[in-house]
């Protein structure tokens, strides 16, 4: 089996986000990148897979010099293959771009699985996965929580809003949409990550980017705050009261 | 097929004899490491490990198994993970075995290694330590964010700058909502002394003591790195600190990569200054205190009286003892990791050891618990709370005490 994982670099949102000049991206001095947290767990998710059914994981990163970084880690966890997609920021979260953009390679990698986080912080115009799987003309199938290999299919679990299940076969070749691996995603000490950092030449893929556009930023502002919200006070009679009124008032009851 | 090696279930390719004897190798490569082959097996580490008795491979055990070359035995247990590196075992070993700065932590380092994972909390810290350079997943930005509460000016040393005293203010101290108020007492304390002093501000990280117990050797030794070489670019004659595990780290383990600066705990600090500090404790505070030596001020690092010589300056305060006090006092049980094992540990032992602890404070008929230890505060608090003791023992940094008799609760000198 071959298992082809894609991860992204997003900005961390442990730091404020600083809106550039222009207002149509994030200051590139004060973004600080991480690893978008859904594509961990398709890696994670691939690493289980080829501990249960042997196999070899490839895993490509997307971004900037973090996204060199993220293959050492993904190498030092137990990946197979690494390949760094060098992209500009400015075409990094355009996923219309971007599907465009890796679906010749991907398809090149004559890969069973195609792992990816089902969402990222920073997608505006729809999910990876999905607009990949378009390209390759393969089945896309997101929001997965555990994939299990079986002899012609893959049966994978799909999670529903209101805690339902969903268990679905999927024909391979195929890509995934992953919103939780079957375990938390691995811990690899520090020590083999700085090892691998040494030592790690990834493969690089570099090509001039398609003219396709998912989306066209015409500005970004920052949230406005919201009224606060009136607290009724201590006095119970009166605040059910008020609860009532305010429950007529906008016709509720 | 690639990726089908043969694993045991704790992730053995090699034989366990090899293993076990690559091992022992590693540790006698280490500071006092070879003296594991010392051991006597009397079992006095487990007699007074403060988890011992849920420990199904005791630290006398472990060695036993090291020697029988079964390394293995070691990673199926849960022992492990239910040490806090307390240093009861090496400070009572007769045969002088570094079983908490070397034994445990290569062990853990070893299970590490071998893709035998760590309990979930102590992951998170160690992966947001290694990113953010605190365990709290918190900006590094805003390590000094502190400061604006302080009421007094805190001067951030850039490159080049230089100070009389470094303040290595540490994780806890600078981001926890329970120790900031006591960091900015000490900042106000500082500044009513007239010390000439400043931090490291967003460059300084954590200090790495407790990731190195908790066996992550790489951690620690990216974090020391990182601080040695921000260190390196300040001129100063001092390295003043405010947690234990950050003397611990820079007085004894930084020197190995090439520290060689003064470090003092804070209240060794204010020791010197206390014919100064006399003058200016003029507010009667009226209280009866009960000291708890930090693991890391007081059994492993020997500071035992500068805390108390404080306390006992302040005016209106008696100072009561605990049964157990100074080497012999009970862990707190946040050190080498154990505050991100909490959860851990619960499902192994049975009181946890900060009720044990502050049951022993109220039995003195203290009002005030006081602490050295920043991971102290909230462990203490949210265990005064638990046993309903609250109203009756309140738990405070000493530095808080300090500024209170000087009267420096709400700003700066008046």
């Amino acid at each position: 089996m071959k298992y082809l994982v894609l991860q992204r670099q997003v900005p961390d949102v442990v730091e404020e986000l600083v809106i550039a000049d222009d207002r149509k991206a994030l200051d590139e001095d004060e973004v600080m990148y991480i690893t978008n947290e859904l594509d961990d767990h398709a890696l994670e998710q691939a690493l289980l897979l080829k501990e249960r059914h042997g196999g070899q994981v490839t895993v490509m990163s997307v971004g900037g010099t973090d996204a060199r970084d993220a293959l050492a880690t993904a190498m030092a966890k137990g990946a197979d293959r690494a390949v760094l997609v060098a992209v500009e920021r400015e075409g990094h979260a355009d996923n219309h771009q971007l599907a465009a953009y890796l679906t010749g390679f991907v398809r090149e990698q004559d890969c069973d699985l195609i792992l990816t986080g089902v969402q990222t912080v920073d997608e505006l115009d729809g999910s990876l996965g999905g607009l990949l799987a378009h390209h390759l003309g393969m089945p896309y199938v997101g929001g997965l929580a555990a994939v299990e290999l079986e002899a012609e299919t893959t049966t994978v679990r799909k999670e529903y809003p209101g805690g339902l299940l969903a268990e679905m076969a999927v024909t391979s070749p195929a890509v995934l949409g992953i919103q939780s691996a079957e375990q938390p995603p691995r811990y690899v000490p520090i020590s083999k990550v700085m090892q691998m950092k040494r030592t790690l030449e990834p493969q690089e893929f570099k090509e001039s980017l398609p003219d396709v556009r998912g989306l066209a930023i015409s500005g970004i502002t920052m949230p406005e705050p919201a009224e606060r919200a009136e607290m009724l006070g201590d006095d119970e009679e009166e605040v059910a009261d008020r609860i009532v009124g305010l429950l007529r008032e906008r016709g509720v009851v | 097929m690639v990726g089908s090696t043969p694993r045991t279930e704790t992730g053995f390719a090699d034989t366990t004899l090899d293993a076990t004897q690559i091992f022992l190798q590693h540790v006698a490569t280490l500071p006092e490491g070879q003296k594991i082959r010392n051991c006597i097996q009397c079992g006095t580490c487990t007699g007074i490990c403060p988890h011992g008795y849920a420990m199904d491979f005791t630290p006398r055990k472990m060695i036993a198994s090291l020697r029988a070359g079964r390394i293995d035995y070691i990673f199926r247990s849960d022992s492990l993970w239910l040490c806090v590196s307390c240093y009861q075992c090496s400070y009572r070993c007769p045969s002088g075995i570094a079983l908490t700065e070397r034994l445990i932590p290569s062990l853990r380092e070893e299970i590490l290694v071998r893709g035998g994972g760590v309990p979930g909390e102590l992951q998170t810290a160690f992966e947001r330590s290694s990113r953010y350079g605190n365990p709290f997943g918190e900006s590094p930005r805003k390590r000094a964010a502190w400061t604006k509460g302080a009421g007094v000016e805190v001067p951030i040393l850039k490159p080049g700058d230089s100070a009389e005293v470094l303040w290595f203010v540490e994780c806890f101290p600078a981001y926890h909502q329970r120790n900031v108020e006591a960091t900015q007492a000490l900042a106000r304390i500082l500044d009513a002394l007239g010390v000439d002093f400043g931090i490291m501000g967003r460059d300084e990280r954590c200090s790495g003591d407790t990731r190195r117990l908790g066996g992550e050797e790489g951690l620690f030794e990216l974090l020391c790195q990182h601080n040695l070489t921000e260190l390196k670019t300040r001129e100063f004659g001092e390295i003043l600190v405010t947690d234990p595990h950050a003397y611990n780290a820079l007085h004894n383990e930084y020197p190995q990569f090439g520290a060689a600066w003064k470090v003092r705990h804070y209240t060794q600090f204010l020791e010197d200054y206390l014919p100064r500090l006399k003058e200016l404790m003029t507010q009667e505070l009226n209280l009866t205190v009960t000291y708890h030596d930090p693991c890391y001020l007081g059994r492993r690092n020997g500071v035992y009286e500068p805390p108390r010589t404080l306390l006992k300056s302040i005016p209106g305060v008696k100072l009561v003892e605990m049964a157990r006090n100074r080497e012999d006092v009970l862990c707190c049980g946040g050190g080498g990791g154990g505050i991100w094992l909490d959860s851990f540990i619960w499902e192994h032992t049975r009181v946890p050891l900060p009720m044990q602890r502050i049951q022993e404070a109220a039995r003195t008929g203290a009002d005030v618990l006081a602490v050295a230890c920043p991971l102290e505060v909230s462990r203490f608090e949210d265990a005064v709370k638990t046993a309903g003791l609250e109203g009756r023992l309140a738990v405070k940094e000493i530095s808080l005490l300090v500024a209170e008799a000087i009267g420096l609760e709400g700003g700066g000198r008046q």
